[in-house]
């Protein structure tokens, strides 16, 4: 107890990051990655921890397939899988972060998802705890998962149209401004019409809209609208 | 109530107990020299078929069981000084502040010596609803069937920035700016979230509300319209 | 030792003949029982009915003859905030389980990418309310990979400090709110008297009780007061004391362990396959631990080694929780042994832009589990992107594999040994 007293900054220790806090060697996993997957995958940084890759959105079941069950990559959990958006202009992607007990270093694969139709494979047939990693990018983000035998929004409620984290989703001061024609409607049977949200100016795919005009026509057309 | 025979009525007015001599016997109860001069009940002549089946009848001063002998007051204010300490909360926490609700509950900071401690898990049963934690869109509907739930009167706390405002929240596109957009608040609570103390001086003070405003129900419907408006608000 | 004699059975409502149900359905004057399964969407809890979206929630809604649909919460004393289970069960063993999250959705990650540096680290506060120095643990990592600053040592042994003080009441609420949920409202007494102490001795190093705000990029708030040092040693004197009579009250109760040995079993392939973490996967016997498999902040100066479990149960959870605890007060001491002097900031400016197209991943081991966070830098202000991974989000998808089987009261005793904190879990 009588190290931990007030002290004094000492400007010596101040200074930018020099030594890795774990060192490692990024050099054997590169190259183990490139040689097995050499078409596939694409270094883009090393960092002191993180080792980056890009890959073909199409190929994702192929990669995840070989970093999990190759005996000398053994990336065996799935740490992390979000989503970003660049921006309406641009596409979308799915970050994938795995560890394994034989690289010290996160891996990190990103891999790019076109934005008017944002399909990609689910890996819920590798990691079933993709899953709810997948209904929250579709339920934010409304990237779509081939073969993910649940994607339905997990946080909003099921009649929200829009996708809150997605850059043209603007942050309103007030939410009755927002472009998603306002907030949930407080789960009330009352309120829930859904032809209020036909014609909210939200985020929508053509293929989204296909989906919609399916589940809700019966509802909407033949409902005496 | 007694169907049997009626009782013979006793006279309390006739005749005065004899004066005490201060020494207590075994086979003479004590009388306290005050009781020398007949305390007459008014109510006891007029309401006595009710009255009688607590009649103390062996009593050397009379009167009747269980009850004060006089009541200089309104039955409201008695009704309010109860409700007033026995205020049972709704065991109903949404966020961080339900931790701080349940700590001012256990023993550090013991909610019980105010009467508030049987947290109720049925609203049925509750007199307060602690709004303790975020309010989101999702969670209003439920939260106000809830308070619906709860019979009258009752009271609601707003406790943390988060139910008075939207707090740190108040930009988002899921949430609920204030709890008093979807319900009348009695009592604000703010801090984030307030400390278990400020959470005992804000049930202090809802003790003053309940005891100042007698007849709290005909209060409440007089400011109904304010709650019906909720779904137009949060919308 | 009872005998049950095998001659005598009690029938099972849900084989009752069939013919026999349609001759008490005619008697009582209904209509005739449907033929096959029946979709029953979201009639029979209370919310109206629609098309099933998916392919697992039409099965889920679907019931067949003997089964019905328990709604449990968002409001349940027992969900441990606004969780909301949809029980489908045939009398009293649940079949199939639902989770309806969303209900505490507060756009935490939304709202920091409005928000500078700095102030996400004050939005992460409120998200795992239990942990709230581990939340912000990660971005504190995540933004200094991110800026490329490091902070200095004695701020490095300060955040481990405090980290391992929060570890020690989560997880001693944990044992409360376990044994509250059996039924036994004294352990939590106790397990809040340990907590409101570690509390008020983090408020005094960071002045805040709750949500202590006490990360900052490159370094900490404060330096350890006088105050601090103080209820430390105090704290320190008696918390094993304290522990140990929690401890004794749970462990051993026959109630307890008939509720917990054997029930919510996971083996180690399916826990990592659901990406469980922390204590939930290390109860299941795989020594994964953020501290130790990638080590950050000082967990690579510090002795300890990865405690596991083999059972795989909720009392497997729970012994979890009870031994790293011991654990974490075994490295607090080593940590108050071995701090050393020096400033507790590094020099960073008020509003830090880190170079645009940067990413960083900073990840804890938080009570619940791996909490890693993904930032995202386009050179601005303000993140351009931050995501958060809590791991109680993630642990809460064994439920609906480790239910069916069980009796429906045991749903309460397999959530609490999962510890979720739906603050987390909702964002």
């Amino acid at each position: 107890m009588a190290h931990v007293r007030r002290s004094r900054p000492a400007a010596d220790t101040l200074g930018r990051r020099r030594a890795l806090s774990v060192p490692i060697t990024a050099g054997p996993l590169v190259r183990s990655l490139t040689e097995r997957l050499g078409e596939d995958v694409e270094h883009l940084w090393t960092d002191e921890d993180t080792v980056e890759f890009q890959i073909d959105a199409t190929r994702v079941i192929d990669v995840m397939t070989v970093l999990r069950d190759d005996p000398e990559l053994a990336f065996f959990m799935l740490a992390d899988a979000a989503g970003v958006d660049y921006g309406p202009t641009e596409h979308l992607e799915v970050v994938y972060h795995l560890y394994s007990w034989k690289h010290p270093a996160w891996l990190r694969v990103r891999a790019r998802v076109n934005r008017a139709d944002p399909r990609i494979a689910s890996v819920t047939r590798l990691w079933e705890g993709a899953m709810f990693h997948e209904r929250e990018m579709y339920d934010m983000m409304g990237i779509i998962f081939v073969g993910n035998r649940d994607l339905r929004r997990i946080y909003m409620s099921p009649d929200y149209r829009s996708f809150p984290q997605r850059k043209d989703f603007r942050l309103p001061d007030d939410a009755a401004d927002s472009p998603a024609a306002g907030v949930n409607p407080l789960e009330r049977p009352e309120t829930w019409d859904l032809a209020r949200f036909r014609d909210a100016p939200g985020v929508r795919t053509p293929a989204l809209e296909a989906e919609d005009r399916a589940t809700t026509a019966g509802e909407l057309d033949g409902g005496g609208a | 109530m007694a169907v049997g025979p009626r009782r013979p009525r006793r006279s309390r007015t006739a005749e005065a107990p004899a004066p005490a001599t201060g020494i207590a016997t075994t086979d003479a109860p004590l009388v306290a020299a005050t009781s020398q001069v007949p305390i007459v009940i008014p109510d006891a002549a007029a309401n006595d078929e009710l009255l009688l089946p607590f009649a103390m009848d062996d009593h050397p001063q009379g009167g009747f069981h269980g009850m004060l002998e006089v009541i200089p007051t309104k039955a409201d204010y008695i009704l309010d000084l109860i409700r007033a300490n026995s205020l049972w909360p709704l065991l109903s926490g949404l966020s961080c502040c339900a931790i701080e609700m349940m700590s001012t509950a256990t023993s550090m900071n013991d909610m019980d010596r105010f009467g508030m401690f049987p947290f109720r898990a049925s609203p049925r049963q509750a007199d307060v609803l602690i709004v303790a934690g975020t309010l989101t869109t999702k969670m209003a509907g439920p939260l106000v069937r809830l308070w619906e739930q709860m019979p009258e009167p009752k009271w609601c706390v707003a406790m943390g920035t988060c139910t008075t405002s939207g707090g740190r929240f108040k930009r988002s596109y899921s949430v609920v700016q204030g709890v008093d957009r979807v319900m009348p608040v009695d009592v604000y609570v703010p801090g984030c979230p307030p400390r278990p103390e400020g959470l005992i001086y804000g049930m202090m003070k809802l003790h003053e509300l309940v005891k100042q405003r007698r007849g709290e129900w005909r209060t409440y419907v007089d400011r109904g319209p304010q709650r019906i408006r909720w779904e137009g608000d949060v919308r | 030792m009872t005998t049950v004699d095998p001659d005598i059975r009690i029938p099972d409502p849900i084989e009752l003949d069939a013919a026999e149900e349609a001759r008490l359905r005619a008697a009582a004057g209904m209509m005739p029982s449907p033929a096959g399964p029946e979709y029953s969407g979201f009639e029979m809890v209370g919310i109206p009915d629609r098309p099933p979206q998916t392919e697992r929630e039409r099965e889920m809604y679907t019931l067949n003859e003997g089964e019905m649909l328990i709604n449990l919460g968002p409001q349940h004393p027992s969900t441990h905030g606004v969780l909301r289970l949809v029980a489908k069960v045939r009398g009293e063993v649940i079949v199939d389980m639902d989770l309806v999250l969303g209900y505490l959705h507060r756009g935490i990650e939304k709202l920091s990418e409005y928000a500078t540096y700095t102030a996400v680290l004050t939005y992460v506060d409120p998200m795992d309310y239990l942990s709230t120095m581990h939340n912000e643990h990660a971005p504190a990592i995540a933004f200094e990979k991110l800026y490329d600053i490091k902070a200095p040592p004695r701020a490095e042994y300060i955040r481990a400090l405090v980290v391992e003080l929060n570890r020690v009441f989560s997880h001693d609420l944990m044992m409360g709110f376990l044994a509250l949920d059996m039924g036994g409202l004294t352990p939590i007494l106790y397990s809040f008297i340990e907590r409101d102490e570690v509390v008020e001795l983090l408020s005094a190093i960071s002045g805040q009780r709750m949500l202590f705000n006490f990360f900052r990029v490159g370094g900490v708030n404060w330096d350890v007061s006088d105050e601090f040092i103080s209820r430390l040693s105090t704290w320190r004197s008696k918390v094993d004391k304290l522990i140990e009579m929690n401890e004794w009250m749970i462990s051993e109760n026959e109630i307890f362990t008939g509720r917990t040995k054997g029930l919510g079993v996971l083996s180690a392939e399916r826990a990592i396959s659901l990406g469980l973490t922390g204590p939930n996967l290390r109860a299941s016997g795989v020594p994964f631990d953020v501290r130790k498999a990638h080590p950050y902040s000082i967990y690579h100066e510090l002795e300890f080694d990865v405690i596991t479990q083999q059972a795989g149960d909720s009392y497997a959870r729970y012994m979890q929780r009870v031994a790293e605890i011991k654990q974490s007060i075994h490295l607090i001491d080593q940590i108050v042994d071995k701090m050393p002097h020096g400033p507790v900031q590094a020099q960073v400016p008020g509003i830090i832009r880190p170079k645009p197209g940067r990413r960083a991943y900073g990840a804890v081991e938080s009570p619940r589990g791996l909490y890693s966070v993904y930032a995202l830098s386009d050179g601005g202000p303000n993140p351009y992107r931050f995501r958060m991974r809590d791991p109680s989000f993630i642990s809460l998808q064994a439920m609906p594999v480790m239910m069916p089987g069980l009796l429906l009261a045991d749903t309460m005793a397999v959530i609490s040994s999962l510890d979720p904190v739906m603050g987390g879990v909702d964002k």
